[in-house]
């Protein structure tokens, strides 16, 4: 039971609330995070420490897009497609990617490596085009940085050209 | 809801309609009340406001834009428009456009039509869906339950449905899946509802998004005839109506606000009505000749029945005749029962299923407080400030009074003390003991020790009422002084619990200014029940409690009409109105108005009437509606007690075990077709109503003993069922309480002073001492033999919807357990004790706790046999719901 | 190009600065709360948040010393903070920057907070989606619990403060901060109705203070220099202290600039921003993030304070100013916000549920050439019927876009809907109405 397996992780979620239900939401990242997924067994489990009906947690899940009720490829690329986003050439981002990968959005690679989904806002509206690749962003795309970053995640399942912490503009040096 | 606490009033103007208010009320409530009625979908007087349909928007003066009337209180002066808001009018008009705009309009199919919110609004507001073009949202259908059906196409989204599930009933079994536009409503994944079926999301939605399969597609609305009736099941007596077309019934539901249940309704109440329609019901009486039934006239069957009653009376004397009859008939019907066995038999050798535990709690009630009834009534459940129920699993065996529990608790903030064997766990049927903020879990066995505990931690914290201390310094002393003498080691081992746990219970008891008990059959059918019912008393005395307002013992009766069934005599040695048989005034009273002697001799108990007719005393029994081979275990002797009878008559709705063996069968009449009274566990008289014509040439009950009566030349005749109401009401003046709400019966001042002065030391040192525990050997469990919520007796098992929830026994045990003895859920096992050996599947529940298994009496078919019986001292009622058994596997040999 | 003292990216600004406790330190970090331990009393720091004027960032723009005020003194249960960093507003990038690159400026601003307020526990409610802002975050929790800034008796003072990050799971709703704190007791995020506001029934129904980021992160400074200093910075009375605005879309140098309340759009998105990225003229752009009006060229010389921005129509809302050159589609516009608006909507209210859905489709349609001349008399009525009669300003936000591009680009839906009559409607075209 996933629970149990991170025992101390749990416990230390639980004492941040007076409420246990607060920690729902929590509990089922940290679920995600161990089966790329929620599943049903999670969702199950987490009822059970939190005091509440399955449904009670089912209902919770349903409304937050973050939380996948079925499994997905090993990098979930999520495109930006909002407005700020689209004004600078997202949907190229999602053609080129049609193009390199062969998926549509809502698609998985033959290899399981990588499902492609459009999003709404991500929070780069002045460095878009930009992706959400699991837990990094992937800003000012171009043709050229997506092929890089697909062969470094297949080869490497990280990429250099992640976003570290945000400043944008960069100061001029003086 | 609860009478509310110092309320100072509120004017306001509504459609230029005055209306003064207590100060909360809401705006929609406020408008109600002067007539002007807001239109809305998501507001429920049950639930609290969630505001989300937009549809009670109303214009208020010196408020910036529109407000919804369901979320916003009253203010003193406040001017509100409503009808009178041409701007209210165009939102409500255009909320309508918005639900339509995705409304499938498939009224023609849909099972609502006729009674819909949605319907009857959009005519009232002319709205339409004519400006929109485009595309609706529609869900794949999905099975969602074999009892209640989803259309999610149909849904507006008020939630109230998953509101009342988790608000009123805590089961929280639905839910709102997905977001915007396309949220559904669903259980659990794909998986089908797992709930109570309580019915309260089909009665709750305004349109017909959620509807009964029952009855799906059979009717519409405004064919049906409406009867108001009683549910004939369990003691809560909770008002239906039942709907029927042209003699057939089509479903049972209950309006809103109306009788004890407010409108709600357990599975039982809501899919249980076809018991009535079943393909087995007995349609002609029967005689047995040799091995076989004969179907036969009515005149042929009562003939035969009269001449052979009277034959053994003569021969043998009236009390060679016993009478046993159901708490399942009507107040009338029992009442010429016991007439006709007294009056015109002459025996008083009568017993009823009263006898099965209810009577522990009456005669403790009548010994203590002179009343045979509550001294509190559902009205006080609800305001109470600390309940303490003991040995009742109150959902399952009266699931409506467990709501009104659960009202107190999370409405009103009441203080819940639970002495249970249920552990709290979430679970698809709610559990009280999750409410509990004392839960003291105890082994079935182990309620009389947490009782003393109670006691002792009351008696400790000087919790004892100084006014009784000087009306009555002998009985304190002397409860002190027994209570003192046990220790509190010796209550920690018995109940396993610290003593702490009581302490800090009987404070918040003590404290209590409205504290109720409650408790049903964990006490009131377990061995030393009526003495335990007793402490109880004593523990309401002790505090100051038994005589104060809205304070009192609440005994559960299990059947529906248990409760009458005591009050119209059905015990022998009772006479109607609860006078005991030794009262000559009382008989004399009898005997003069029916114009017959009622016999001194005292009447005898089922037990009894079991060893009379073992030994050959007793020749002949006339059982009504009762099962009593199924009722007990074979260690009763039960068997072989009516194999010895020479002529058994019984009285029926089907061919039971019992009435197998009879040699005249009987066809009776269900609760659905005949008028008459029940008296609820309140002792509320509540009117039952003909909803169908009677099944095949089945008679109400009292109609055969009328005939009987005739037969045996000593007719006792009525024209219909008033008339004997009449009778009973100049008999009983007491028994007038039809009405809303019963008035609590009071506590009488003599018989408590008897009781204080004299008579509780009578048996103290009995009730103050432990139980003896049974010897848990190596390997022994205890097997708790007990009410399901989706059955009553056996006579549900003829319920077609209840079965489709649940139509096998189970032997529920905790997974913990399980595993320790290697099984896996549904795994058919071998359960046995020195009575025999049994096989059973068995299923986990977390709420069963570790040592204990639970089987549900109404499949007890087999697993009775393991089941020990013994019998009351005092009362005479037999204690046959426990067992020491053991678990093994099936060894394959 | 006029230089502009910068107050909230003044640190992080300084080459090598990482955010770290020890560079926070070195920059004179909790230097404030030091002094608000040793000298003040709450009422002082709340009347001196007062005084300086400051006004939310996260887009209601209320008086933050006045919010801080209606908590009430006496409540005998516990009180909460809680830090908004939902940031999901699109077109708004400037919290998740104060986040990464400067965590204690905010959190020495929640602990100074919680002290003015008399609450012993905070929740940070960061969006999701920002993984390597929680890191930080919780990173720089943990620092700051360690040296005694957050925790039981800070500095010696006998302060109790506990601040816990507590993520979100995707949900734009979830920035409105009734349904932030439904989302926080680990139910649906929907808003509840007001009243009771938070102040009184928040979260757990106790007292409850909801701040952005932003606004949490500029009370050390006040604190440091005073609510008077503060408030002598931008356009009083009413527009106080400087604001990070997000610049996005067609201009060379999109990104953060925070500058003093009051400077024209003009020199935001032509001196600071670098103009547009193409030759290609300004046609239209959006002051305050996506639930703001959109405004056009003729309001380049607003100044962007709530009360000019306000009179011309719009809002600052959430300071995401979106530029749009010549030749962007208004009604390809309003219909990508139109996307988002329908898919974030929690669909509690009937109005915002059903009344998204069908806006979207109808603008689908005239979108794909299948547009009727009614259908903007529909538009308009369907935006009248939604606005004002649901739970929160959700409502508003939605129909912002289609009532503003209606107000002023009427005729780009005209001409749609003409060509769409012209043409005969081709099947393939008709979009589909998926979730
Ligand atoms: C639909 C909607 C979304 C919102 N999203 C955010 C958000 O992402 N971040 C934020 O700080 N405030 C957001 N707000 C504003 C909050 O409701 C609230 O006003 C603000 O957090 C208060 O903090 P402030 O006074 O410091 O601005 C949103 C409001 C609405 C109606
Ligand atoms: S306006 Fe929309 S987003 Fe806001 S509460 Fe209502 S349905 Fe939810
Ligand atoms: S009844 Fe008031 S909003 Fe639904």
């Amino acid at each position: 039971m996933l629970l149990s397996k991170f025992q101390t992780e749990v416990e230390e979620i639980l004492s941040h609330y007076p409420v246990k239900r607060s920690a729902l939401l929590p509990l089922l990242n940290l679920a995600q995070r161990e089966d790329g997924f929620v599943s049903e067994s999670a969702m199950r489990d987490i009822a059970k420490v939190l005091d509440l009906t399955p449904p009670q947690v089912f209902e919770t899940v349903t409304f937050y897009t973050m939380f996948n009720l079925k499994p997905i490829g090993k990098f979930h690329l999520q495109v930006c497609k909002s407005l700020m986003c689209a004004l600078v050439g997202s949907d190229d981002v999602v053609r080129w990617i049609k193009t390199k990968l062969g998926i549509a959005p809502g698609h998985t690679t033959q290899d399981n490596n990588f499902t492609l989904s459009v999003v709404e806002c991500l929070g780069s509206c002045g460095t878009g085009p930009m992706m959400q690749v699991n837990d990094d962003f992937y800003e000012q795309l171009t043709e050229e940085k997506l092929g890089r970053i697909f062969d470094d995640l297949a080869r490497d399942g990280t990429c250099p050209l992640k976003t570290g912490p945000f400043m944008y503009p960069l100061p001029l040096a003086k | 809801m609860a009478a509310s606490t110092t309320t100072d009033m509120i004017t306001l103007t509504i459609d230029g309609k005055t209306a003064t208010v207590p100060k909360d009320t809401l705006v929609i409530e406020a408008a109600r009340q002067v007539g002007v009625m807001v239109p809305h979908f998501c507001y429920h007087p049950k639930l609290s406001p969630d505001a989300n349909c937009r549809m009670c928007l109303v214009e208020i003066e010196k408020m910036p834009r529109l407000q919804t009337s369901c979320s916003t209180p009253v203010a003193e002066g406040m001017v509100v428009k409503s009808e009178s808001s041409a701007q209210a009018q165009d939102a409500r008009k255009s909320v309508l456009d918005f639900i339509l705009a995705n409304h499938p309009l498939d009224c023609p199919v849909c099972d609502q039509g006729g009674r819909c919110d949605l319907q009857d609004f959009s005519h009232e507001y002319t709205a339409t869906t004519s400006r929109f073009n485009e595309l609706k949202r529609v869900f794949q259908k999905e099975f969602f339950s074999p009892l209640i059906e989803t259309q999610m196409n149909r849904c507006v989204q008020c939630l109230r449905c998953v509101r009342y599930c988790d608000q009123v009933m805590d089961v929280k079994a639905l839910a709102p899946v997905g977001r915007g536009t396309l949220t559904e409503i669903k259980a659990f994944g794909t998986h089908e509802l797992d709930c109570e079926f309580c019915g309260g999301c089909v009665q709750i939605c305004p349109v017909g998004a959620i509807t009964s399969r029952l009855s799906m597609y059979e009717f519409r609305p405004w064919m049906l005839k409406r009867t108001d009736s009683v549910c004939g099941f369990c003691g809560d007596g909770c008002q239906i109506t039942f709907q029927t077309k042209n003699e057939t019934l089509i479903e049972v539901n209950s309006t809103h606000g109306a009788g004890r249940n407010n409108g709600d309704l357990c599975a039982r109440g809501y899919f249980g009505y076809h018991v009535s329609v079943h393909p087995d019901r007995l349609t002609t009486p029967l005689i047995r000749e040799g091995s076989v039934f004969r179907e036969v006239t009515w005149e042929e069957a009562l003939e035969l029945v009269a001449q052979r009653l009277s034959e053994i009376k003569t021969t043998h004397g009236p009390d060679a005749i016993g009478g046993l009859i159901t708490g399942r008939c009507t107040n009338e019907d029992v009442y010429v029962f016991q007439k006709f066995m007294r009056g015109v038999i002459g025996t008083n050798r009568i017993d009823s299923s009263v006898r099965y535990g209810h009577l522990n709690g009456v005669h403790a009630m009548q010994r203590v407080q002179g009343t045979h009834r509550w001294t509190v009534n559902f009205e006080d459940v609800v305001s109470a400030d600390v309940l303490l129920l003991v040995g009742t699993n109150i959902t399952e065996t009266n699931p409506i009074t467990g709501l009104k529990v659960k009202e107190a608790v999370k409405r009103h903030g009441a203080k819940l003390i639970t002495i249970e064997t249920l552990e709290p766990a979430i679970g698809a049927i709610s559990n009280i003991v999750n409410l509990s903020q004392h839960h003291l879990g105890v082994k079935p066995t182990a309620y009389g020790s947490a009782i003393l505990g109670m006691l002792k931690g009351v008696i400790e914290q000087n919790g004892i009422d100084p006014d009784l201390q000087t009306m009555a310094p002998e009985y304190c002393k002397d409860i002190t002084a027994h209570i003192q003498a046990i220790s509190w080691s010796e209550i920690e081992e018995q109940t396993g619990l610290t003593s702490s746990l009581f302490e800090k219970a009987a404070k918040v008891f003590v404290q209590g200014l409205k504290a109720v008990i409650l408790i049903g059959s964990g006490v009131l059918r377990t061995s030393g029940g009526f003495g335990m019912t007793v402490n109880l008393l004593d523990l309401l005395l002790m505090t100051g409690k038994l005589t104060k307002e809205g304070c009192g013992l609440a005994p559960l009766a299990e059947e529906n009409n248990d409760q009458g069934t005591f009050e119209m005599g059905g015990i022998g040695a009772m006479l109607p109105g609860g006078k005991s048989l030794g009262d000559t005034e009382a008989r004399n009273m009898f005997s003069q108005a029916w114009g017959r002697t009622v016999s001194d001799l005292p009447g005898s108990s089922l037990p009894q009437m079991i060893e009379e007719a073992t030994n050959g005393n007793l020749k002949s029994l006339f059982i009504v509606g009762e099962n009593p081979l199924a009722s007990l275990p074979p260690s009763s002797g039960i068997h072989q007690a009516l194999g010895n009878l020479e002529f058994l008559v019984c009285q029926e709705l089907f061919m039971t075990e019992t009435a197998q063996q009879a040699h005249v069968v009987l066809p009776a009449c269900s609760y659905a077709e005949k008028d008459g009274t029940f008296t609820n566990t309140e002792g509320h008289i509540q009117p039952v109503r003909k909803a169908i014509e009677p099944v095949g040439e089945s008679r109400p009950d009292w109609e055969v003993f009328s005939a009987l009566s005739v037969g045996m030349d000593d007719p006792m005749e009525y024209l219909d069922v008033k008339e004997i109401g009449k009778e009973i009401r100049n008999l009983l003046p007491g028994m007038r309480t039809l009405g809303p709400a019963p008035l609590p019966a009071q506590p009488d001042s003599s018989a408590i002073s008897r009781y204080v002065n004299s008579d509780y030391k009578r048996d103290l040192s009995a009730r103050y001492q432990l139980p003896p525990r049974m010897s848990s050997g190596q390997g022994h469990v205890v097997l708790m033999v007990s009410q399901s919520l989706f059955h009553s007796g056996k006579f549900s098992l003829k319920a077609k919807g209840l079965m489709q929830i649940q139509s096998e026994g189970k032997l529920f045990l905790h997974p913990k357990d399980a595993v320790r003895l290697g099984f896996d859920e549904g795994d058919r096992i071998r359960v046995f004790n020195g009575l025999g050996e049994v096989y059973t599947k068995v299923a986990f529940r977390e709420r069963t706790p570790e040592g204990v298994v639970v089987f549900p009496e109404h499949f007890d078919r087999e697993i009775r046999r393991l089941l020990p019986y013994t019998v009351d001292p005092e009362t005479q009622v037999p204690y046959c719901k426990l067992a020491e058994i053991q678990l093994g596997k099936i060894v394959a040999s | 190009m006029a230089q502009y003292e910068k107050i909230l990216l003044k640190n992080m600004e300084q080459p090598g600065y990482t955010g770290s406790l020890a560079d926070y330190e070195r920059a004179d970090g909790y230097q404030a709360l030091r002094h608000v331990l040793k000298e003040m009393q709450p009422d002082q720091v709340i009347e001196e948040v007062k005084t300086s004027g400051l006004r939310g960032r996260g887009g209601a723009g209320f008086p933050a010393g006045v919010k801080w005020g209606f908590i009430p003194k006496d409540h005998p249960g516990p009180k909460y903070l809680c830090c908004n960093a939902d940031e999901s507003e699109p077109g708004t990038f400037k919290d998740r920057q104060l986040m990464e690159r400067d965590p204690h400026q905010m959190l020495e601003g929640m602990v100074i907070t919680c002290f003015a307020i008399g609450a012993q526990t905070a929740y940070i409610y960061i969006r999701g989606e920002f993984r390597l802002g929680t890191k930080i975050l919780e990173q720089a929790v943990q620092e700051a619990r360690t040296a005694g800034y957050i925790g039981e008796n800070i500095l010696g003072s006998g302060l109790t403060v506990n601040i816990y990050v507590h993520p979100g799971a995707g949900a734009y709703i979830c920035g409105e901060e009734t349904a932030l704190l439904e989302s926080l007791e680990g139910k649906r995020g929907m808003p509840r109705f007001k009243p009771p506001f938070p102040a009184t029934h928040g979260l757990y129904q106790m007292p409850t203070v909801v701040n952005n980021v932003e606004t949490l992160a500029n009370i050390p400074h006040i604190i440091n220099r005073g609510g008077a200093w503060f408030a002598s910075i931008g356009s009083q009375p009413k527009s106080c202290g400087t604001r990070i605005f997000c610049l996005s879309g067609h201009v060379k140098r999109p990104g953060n600039y925070e500058v003093p309340l009051g400077i024209p759009f003009r020199e935001l998105i032509y001196d600071l921003g670098g103009g547009m990225r193409s030759d290609k003229p300004l046609k239209a752009f959006i002051p305050g993030g996506a639930s703001a009006p959109f405004l056009t060229p003729d309001h380049l010389d607003v100044k962007m304070d709530f009360e000019s921005v306000a009179m011309a129509g719009s809002m600052l809302g959430s300071g995401g100013v979106t530029v749009m050159e010549e030749g962007t589609s208004m009604v390809w516009a309003a219909l990508r916000l139109m996307e988002f608006f329908y898919h974030e909507s929690c669909g509690k209210c009937t109005p915002c549920r059903e009344g998204s859905s069908w806006l979207l489709q109808t603008l689908q349609r005239i979108w794909g050439k299948q547009g009727r001349p009614e259908d903007i008399g529909i538009l308009e009525e369907l935006c009248g019927n939604i606005a004002g009669r649901t739970i929160c300003a959700f409502g508003e936000a939605e129909v912002a876009p289609i009532q503003s591009t209606l107000r002023h680009w009427r005729d780009e839906y005209e001409t749609l809907i003409r060509e769409a009559q012209a043409t005969r409607p081709r099947k393939k075209d008709i979009p589909v109405f998926t979730h």
